[in-house]
């Protein structure tokens, strides 16, 4: 199975100097859940931003879907093979109505109004939202605008889904329904989180970073049970 | 907990089916006209037609209508009061003109927004080839202002839950100003964010929308009648400058 991400010595400075990233090499296979967990200011949003290519720059080598995001000329492809679901939904649901906010992507990627009215509809369906299209997002609660958040991602049919700390802000029962509509989505996914838990329940892998560096990387059932190493990089057992 | 404004409603009325490129040319038209008229006769039809539009029109409650149109006077209330003292009848015609027009243009813009969905008028300006930039900042300015409402009501319980009270000291305006500056620091790491959320959607200036127009004939009739009325105001209007 071929590579949907690759990251060659990967590295990232601010312009302020301060280091998010040392170099790291890792690999995520195409069809793959990776976790990638870690303490606060682990770097794991700054990773995202890069593979997305929102935080152009070198040194180290990225390949997303054949992709580099270093190139100009790739990153404009980027938004049709990589989406993201930001940390906080109302960074990411921005139009007033979840018809037009799912529909958002779809018309930027070339689709026709009506194409991109009929996905909008067909994605709120799919993630428990049916015939909300009319809702504007300061209406809904936090579960409701984490569910259309993904789903403005994934009308745009990516290959890879970024979701960035998917749990915060959820109750039991938003966060157990959001669990079961990763579990049943296609595609590549990297999961961004400190909540082990929900990390355990949707991903194989795992990748612990800690303070810019990749410590460890191994599937989900082995390094949850070594607690020395999750307690050694500040996190807990689910 | 949801801290939010409300969207206020939208009857059905003839003026909501109006095609909204179509009405927004016809209304922009009626407010820049309105800024043209100086004499009373002109500027209290004016006053009429636009109360009409809003009533019968866009079938907005009298009570909404009569207490907007007392709120956007209430700014230009002092002049109604000096203006007379300083400058007799033409002081008093000239501020019962400027609060007429002021009244006018609200009223119009009540009309526009209260007879239109926002995503449908932020539609119809692309239409009429506003920038699209521009349309994606008027989406944003609305869909955010809900979110800064809700944080700065959620600032302001804070506050509050700490034993805060509004009074008329140093601390409290230093208290406000610091709540404000950290608003407008959290505004600006946001407007960072929104951004990056919509490039990596494909957001690359051009507005896109779902909505689609079909211009009818009563459309077309709509916006001439429009036209019509702001020919007539101001033809009638200059005539009356010229008797006096």
């Amino acid at each position: 199975m071929s590579d949907a991400l690759s990251a060659r010595q990967l590295a990232h400075t601010y312009a302020d100097g301060r280091v998010a990233l040392h170099p790291m090499t890792f690999a995520v296979r195409a069809g793959e859940r990776v976790a990638l967990v870690g303490p606060n200011g682990a770097g794991k949003t700054t990773l995202f931003l890069r593979v997305a290519g929102v935080l152009p720059g070198k040194p180290g080598h990225l390949a997303v879907c054949g992709l580099d995001p270093a190139l100009a000329a790739h990153r404009s492809a980027l938004p049709a093979k990589v989406g993201i679901v930001f940390q906080n939904p109302d960074d990411q649901l921005f139009a007033p109505t979840l018809r037009e906010d799912v529909a958002f992507g779809p018309l930027n990627l070339g689709a026709t109004a009506a194409a991109a009215v009929a996905v909008a509809e067909e994605m709120l369906a799919r993630v428990g939202l049916p015939g909300a299209g009319d809702r504007t997002p300061h209406t809904l609660s936090g579960g409701e605008k984490r569910r259309a958040a993904v789903a403005g991602v994934l009308a745009m049919r990516p290959e890879v889904v970024l979701l960035d700390e998917p749990s915060m802000y959820l109750d039991p029962r938003g966060r157990r329904e959001l669990i079961r509509l990763l579990n049943g989505l296609p595609g590549t996914m990297v999961v961004a989180t400190h909540d082990l838990k929900f990390a355990a329940e949707t991903c194989q892998r795992v990748l612990i970073l800690d303070a810019g560096h990749l410590v460890a990387d191994g599937p989900t059932a082995t390094l949850f049970t070594n607690a020395a190493l999750l307690d050694r990089h500040g996190l807990e057992l689910p | 907990m949801t801290l939010a404004l409300r969207d206020p409603p939208a009857p059905d009325s003839p003026l909501a089916r109006w095609d909204a490129r179509w009405k927004l040319a016809g209304l922009l038209a009626l407010s820049a006209g309105a800024s043209l008229l100086e004499t009373p006769g002109p500027l209290a039809a004016l006053l009429a037609l636009t109360a009409a539009l809003a009533v019968v029109g866009g079938r907005i409650a009298v009570t909404a209508v009569v207490g907007r149109a007392l709120l956007l006077a209430l700014p230009v209330a002092p002049l109604l009061v000096v203006l007379p003292l300083a400058d007799g009848r033409r002081g008093g015609l000239v501020a019962a003109a400027v609060s007429a027009r002021l009244v006018a243009v609200g009223l119009t813009a009540l009309v526009l927004i209260r007879t239109t969905g926002f995503p449908t008028l932020l539609a119809a300006a692309q239409g009429l080839r506003v920038p699209g930039v521009l349309v994606a900042v008027a989406q944003a300015a609305y869909r955010y202002s809900f979110v800064l409402a809700g944080e700065a009501r959620r600032t302001r319980v804070a506050l509050r839950t700490r034993g805060f009270r509004l009074r008329s000291d140093r601390r409290t305006y230093q208290t406000v100003g610091y709540s404000v500056g950290a608003l407008l620091v959290r505004s600006a790491d946001r407007a960072e964010t929104v951004a990056a959320a919509m490039r990596v959607r494909g957001f690359s200036g051009a507005f896109h929308t779902t909505t689609a127009f079909r211009t009818t004939a009563a459309d077309v009739v709509g916006f001439a009648a429009a036209i019509a009325a702001v020919a007539g105001l101001v033809a009638w209007d200059r005539g009356s400058a010229g008797d006096e």
